[in-house]
């Protein structure tokens, strides 16, 4: 069991959203609408693996991501943090979020706090570490992402690439267990996108546990143990890169592989 | 009596209008916040949030002023034989309920991705409120807070209903006690409250500039 850094069993994740039907203009009534974001996902994660999910934008990535992380509670199925299971009545979520750094892909940084800040706020108030100490561990933090350089910019001055680093800096300063990312640099400009990456690519050599949902496949090729192809809420194929890269199994992922290099190499 | 002496007069009663709106207006911050984060984050006893600013919203104060100075002095005399901490606990309750549907529309602002954020560094709900949410609020509320501040200064004036010396019932005593001059005092007491009403709101408001400049809003 404590095999695994982080393992889900049998996730799902459902979404009613009331949606106005149009039907005449006087009787616009809501209908309530169900998304299966996620159905019946499992996955394992030992430490120092790297997995990269992919699949279609609105397939529920990100959804299963928040739920990994319990920022979603999943309806059905267990989320185990080592020994602990996640989705028990009772467990102790902040704390176990405390052990898992999450990159978003709009960033979030919060907004009233300059870099260093950011990073230096879950030291303090979560892991109370002694002030020194915490100091010294975001500065180690922010330059092993290579920021040093704007420590004491807030958000808003930052570069989009900057302030996604420091995204990173704020996620790895609590040594955590595993890091998950969404999209990291989906957001970004395409000049912006490689400095994240090369982030990324020393977290990875320096044996760091990650899930990544990206479709940066040079990446994914190069970094990558296994990749989970993902749509409609289900894993469709799980291999490693070459699997995917040559030829997949399921004509699913072979026509989102194609779509995605054709793309890639048009730019 | 002159101009100038009754000015004197009333300008003696600017430290107690000033207390009563300034000591509400922080108990106003105190209350507001919790309610509207209580309101936002609390969806199960958000009811309760509702029922009491429809309370402290739909009565008016001279009664809520009266209803708690000379209802509850018999059975209460300590706290509420004091008119001053009458005033305050009144017009503060009043002003939460404001600065709750102030706040709630600022912590639209700030967004729902600030309080994910916090929670995925180990925070517990409340303390990502307050450690990430309660010092983005104030940046999206200064416009609201201003106006808040202002209608304080004014419906502090009420507070002559339970008989403190403040610049109304200074104004009011000057007109009952003079030759018939009812418009002297009034006059110069309206003036008062609004020197008293635009610095704030003005300074506020440039805070708040500063502020939304610095976090790129
Ligand atoms: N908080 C929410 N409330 C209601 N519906 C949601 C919510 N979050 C996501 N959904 C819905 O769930 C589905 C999956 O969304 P999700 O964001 O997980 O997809 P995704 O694979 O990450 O897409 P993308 O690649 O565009 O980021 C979508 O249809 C989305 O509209
Ligand atoms: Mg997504």
């Amino acid at each position: 069991m404590a095999d695994f850094v982080m393992e889900a069993r049998n996730v799902y994740k459902t979404y009613s959203i009331k949606k106005i039907k149009k039907g005449d203009a006087a009787c616009n009534v809501p209908v309530k609408h169900q998304v299966e974001a996620v159905k019946n996902v499992s996955l394992q994660i030992r430490k120092g693996d790297i997995k990269l999910i992919f699949g279609p934008s609105g397939s529920g990535k990100s959804t299963f991501l928040r739920c990994m992380a319990m920022l979603d509670i999943p309806d059905k199925g267990e989320i185990y943090l080592g020994d602990e299971c996640l989705t028990a009545p009772g467990a102790d979520l902040n704390k176990a979020r405390a052990r898992i750094g999450f990159v978003f892909q709009h960033i979030y940084l919060f907004r009233h706090l300059t870099a260093l800040g950011n990073v230096e706020l879950a030291l303090r108030q979560v892991l109370k570490l002694p002030k020194e100490e915490a100091r010294k561990r975001a500065l180690d933090a922010l330059n092993e992402v290579k920021v040093s350089d704007c420590i004491n910019k807030y958000p808003a001055q930052m570069s989009g690439g900057q302030a996604q680093r420091v995204g990173i800096a704020r996620a790895i300063a609590r040594n955590p267990d595993i890091i998950l990312l969404d999209e990291p640099t989906s957001a970004l400009d395409p000049e912006l996108t490689g400095e994240v990456i090369d982030t990324l690519r020393d977290l990875a050599k320096e044996g760091t546990t990650m899930l990544i949902v990206s479709h940066e496949m040079p990446f994914a090729r190069e970094v990558a143990e296994e990749m989970i192809f993902y749509d409609e809420g289900k894993v469709v194929e799980t291999g490693p890169p070459s699997l995917f890269f040559n030829a997949p199994n399921t004509d699913r992922a072979k026509q989102f592989m194609t779509r995605i290099i054709n793309r890639t190499t048009r730019e | 009596m002159d101009v100038w002496q009754q000015f004197i007069i009333l300008l003696e009663g600017v430290p107690l209008t000033l207390s009563i709106s300034i000591f509400s207006f922080l108990i106003g911050i105190v209350v507001g916040l919790p309610l509207a984060f209580i309101r936002v984050y609390e969806k199960e006893i958000s009811f309760v949030v509702d029922a009491y600013e429809k309370i402290f919203r739909g009565v008016p104060e001279i009664v809520l002023l009266l209803l708690f100075f000379f209802g509850l002095r018999p059975f209460f005399p300590f706290p509420f034989g004091n008119a001053f901490f009458v005033a305050c606990f009144v017009l503060g309750l009043r002003s939460a309920a404001n600065q709750s549907q102030i706040y709630r529309g600022a912590i639209r602002g700030v967004g729902d991705e600030q309080m994910i954020a916090g929670m995925s560094v180990g925070f517990s709900k409340w303390r990502a409120i307050w450690y990430i949410m309660i010092p983005q609020v104030f940046n999206f509320s200064t416009s609201g807070l201003g106006s808040e501040y202002a209608l304080l200064i004014k419906d502090s004036a009420y507070v002559y209903v339970i008989g403190l010396a403040e610049v109304m019932t200074r104004s009011l005593q000057l007109a009952k006690s003079g030759p018939g001059d009812y418009v002297t005092p009034f006059v110069l007491g309206a003036a008062i409250y609004i020197a008293l009403t635009f610095p704030f709101a003005f300074w506020l408001d440039k805070w708040g500039n500063k502020r939304k400049k610095k976090i790129g809003l």
